[in-house]
């Protein structure tokens, strides 16, 4: 449905008092939106030029914040990461996400079992998520661990070894986001017209064809959708890292978002890190309306 | 896990799809795809699985290497030890609190504003509108800092004068926790755009009996809006119910602790016992997946429209 429809009916002179009762529907929700949207946004933008903390009185910095940010070797060090989370969670997520959404699309047996199987992880708390794959990869008496030694592999630090742990946590992330990608693609599956796989059919059309020539080409709106969903998300990557890493070994897990949080809340300098927090919502923001662009033009 | 998903239904579903359309044919590639698919079910569940089995293990038990994934028998003391640790009956109230808060102020506040947006008649609506859609857009996680400043600084509220100054305003209170979540662009705009589908003919007659607008909206509007307050309310549930990041940062005082933190506090500690934090988790998990269960079509359907997820 488009957003626009239900603009375009006649538009009658409005009385004060329908006005006035729209207005007091509107009322509760429009000052919850206020204080936690609209109003921390444009606060994170003015803070952004102070150096506001708890210790001492406030002044304006001008741009001293962007600056230091661009010269600050560990936040460089926490986009990095950003961007490794991001693509290393990202695209394993749709392309699980997409072949169980095409094999659950067909009648197999236990198709209901699958996907509620698949949907689980989904479901679980984040912190739960979280703690139970901390105790898998936990070193010495993990599960997985146990399974690399009985199968005479050797056990491995997941967490506590730098090279591995954000490795550790993408993988954690594509268990708990695939499943949301196979729903989202079983929706877009469902779209596509039968009468496109009868003509390949008739044609004479193998299924590897049929599923790169038609499946894939007719899925590229729902892709792109997923692929802003799931970058906007993995940005924002906060609990897991709280929880599993704390954002260690040496750095090789801190992320924009958590490193924002030790800013304001470990150091307490709120000016500082609402400059990290504008640089990663402009960049959320520009992925999101392309997101809503491609939304819009297929009309969804 | 699977016995949860209600498999004879399952069946009887699948059986009856199967009727109208034959299973694939037979052959090896179809064969070798359906072993991926149990492979790729199986690594899922695995990790639950392990959650419910080190559970139920004794204290030595799950300090053997490797571990064994049947434990030596069924311990129950550790789900009576993570009831028991401190805390975690105010832990469970207060997850309560917040999430049905959350909830019942997201279906009336978003329905109320959605019914406005759709069906009234009103200057600035196009610009409300656009608004609303624009804070879709607005990343929850970058504003932690502000909201919680703002939260702080509420006036009046927790020994603050008019200006918002000298207190702690709403850090530590069910209200601060419940405020910025009680409404949210998703649910405003999910509700206006069901309520833009329903036929004007619903309400003209009762318009012409001099109904007022909020007769109009509680009596014959609300009641059609039922599954989508349903997927609302499911959503707004489990969001809340699985917060971590708010509660964590808008309250330091341990009594105002929530599920989620309590089990990050329980993993954590000093003396935490790998068994008694399975059983916690155990604990937190099961009740969304038997919500998610008993509703799970409507919740799909939500999540499919929104591309939200908990």
């Amino acid at each position: 449905m488009s957003l626009r429809n239900s603009t375009s009916g006649p538009i009658k002179t409005v009385s004060f008092h329908q006005n006035w009762s729209a207005y007091a529907f509107l009322a509760p929700a429009l000052v919850i939106l206020f204080l936690s949207l609209l109003l921390p946004a444009v606060a994170t933008l003015l803070m952004s030029f102070t150096d506001v903390s708890f210790l001492k009185p406030t002044s304006f910095v001008g741009f001293d914040n962007y600056i230091k940010l661009f010269n600050d070797t560990r936040f460089q060090q926490a986009v990095g990461n950003t961007i490794h989370y991001t693509i290393g969670v990202t695209f394993p997520t749709m392309v699980l996400g997409l072949l169980a959404a095409v094999a659950l699309n067909q009648k197999v047996p236990g198709r209901m079992a699958f996907r509620t199987i698949f949907y689980l992880p989904v479901l679980t708390s984040l912190i739960a998520a979280a703690v139970v794959w901390a105790y898998v990869y936990e070193p010495y008496a993990g599960p997985l661990n146990g399974v690399l030694t009985r199968v005479g592999l050797p056990p491995q630090p997941w967490l506590q070894d730098p090279s591995l742990a954000m490795n550790a946590l993408i993988i954690m992330a594509i268990w708990r986001d695939f499943g949301t990608a196979m729903i989202i693609y079983l929706a877009g599956l469902q779209d596509i017209p039968n009468d496109l796989y009868e003509a390949a059919r008739l044609d004479g059309a193998k299924g590897r064809d049929i599923f790169l020539r038609i499946t894939v080409p007719m899925l590229s709106s729902v892709t792109f959708y997923l692929l802003i969903i799931l970058i906007v998300q993995t940005f924002q990557v906060f609990g897991a890292i709280y929880v599993m890493t704390q954002g260690g070994p040496l750095g090789s897990t801190e992320t924009v978002v958590y490193q924002m949080y030790q800013t304001a809340f470990g150091y307490t300098e709120f000016g500082y890190s609402a400059a990290m927090s504008t640089v990663l919502f402009l960049t959320i923001l520009a992925f999101s309306i392309i997101g809503t662009r491609i939304m819009r033009r297929k009309d969804v | 896990m699977t016995d949860l998903a209600q498999p004879a239904a399952m069946e009887r579903q699948i059986a009856a799809r199967g009727r109208k359309r034959e299973f694939p044919r037979f052959d090896v590639m179809n064969v070798i795809g359906y072993l991926l698919l149990l492979f790729a079910a199986l690594a899922t569940v695995m990790p639950f699985l392990w959650m419910v089995s080190t559970s139920f293990k004794g204290d030595q038990e799950i300090f053997r290497f490797p571990p064994s994934f049947i434990p030596d028998g069924l311990r129950w003391q550790n789900y009576l030890d993570a009831m028991a640790s401190p805390d975690a009956g105010r832990q469970l109230v207060n997850s309560l609190i917040y999430a049905l808060g959350s909830t019942v102020s997201n279906l009336i506040f978003c329905s109320l504003a959605g019914y406005a947006l759709a069906r009234m008649q009103f200057s600035g609506r196009n610009l409300i509108f656009a608004l609303v859609v624009g804070l879709l857009m607005v990343p929850a996680q970058s504003q932690i800092v502000p909201v919680f400043l703002i939260v702080q600084k509420i006036p009046f509220a927790g020994g603050n004068d008019w200006l918002g100054n000298g207190g702690t305003g709403l850090l530590n209170t069910y209200w601060g926790m419940i405020l910025p979540t009680a409404a949210t662009p998703f649910g405003i705009f999910m509700m206006r755009q069901f309520f833009t589908r329903i036929p004007m003919e619903y309400e003209e007659s009762a318009k012409l009996d001099g109904a007022s607008p909020f007769t109009i909206f509680r009596r014959i509007l609300l009641p059609l809006a039922r599954p989508s307050l349903a997927v609302l309310g499911v959503l707004s549930f489990q969001s809340a119910w699985n917060d971590f990041v708010w509660p964590l940062i808008l309250n330091s005082h341990r009594e105002m602790a929530t599920l989620q933190i309590g089990l990050q506090l329980l993993q954590s500690g000093p003396d935490a016992r790998w068994n008694v934090v399975m059983a916690m988790a155990t604990l937190i998990t099961l009740p969304v997946i038997i919500v998610y269960l008993l509703a799970q079509r409507h919740v799909i359907d939500g999540a499919v429209t929104s591309g939200v997820k908990g």
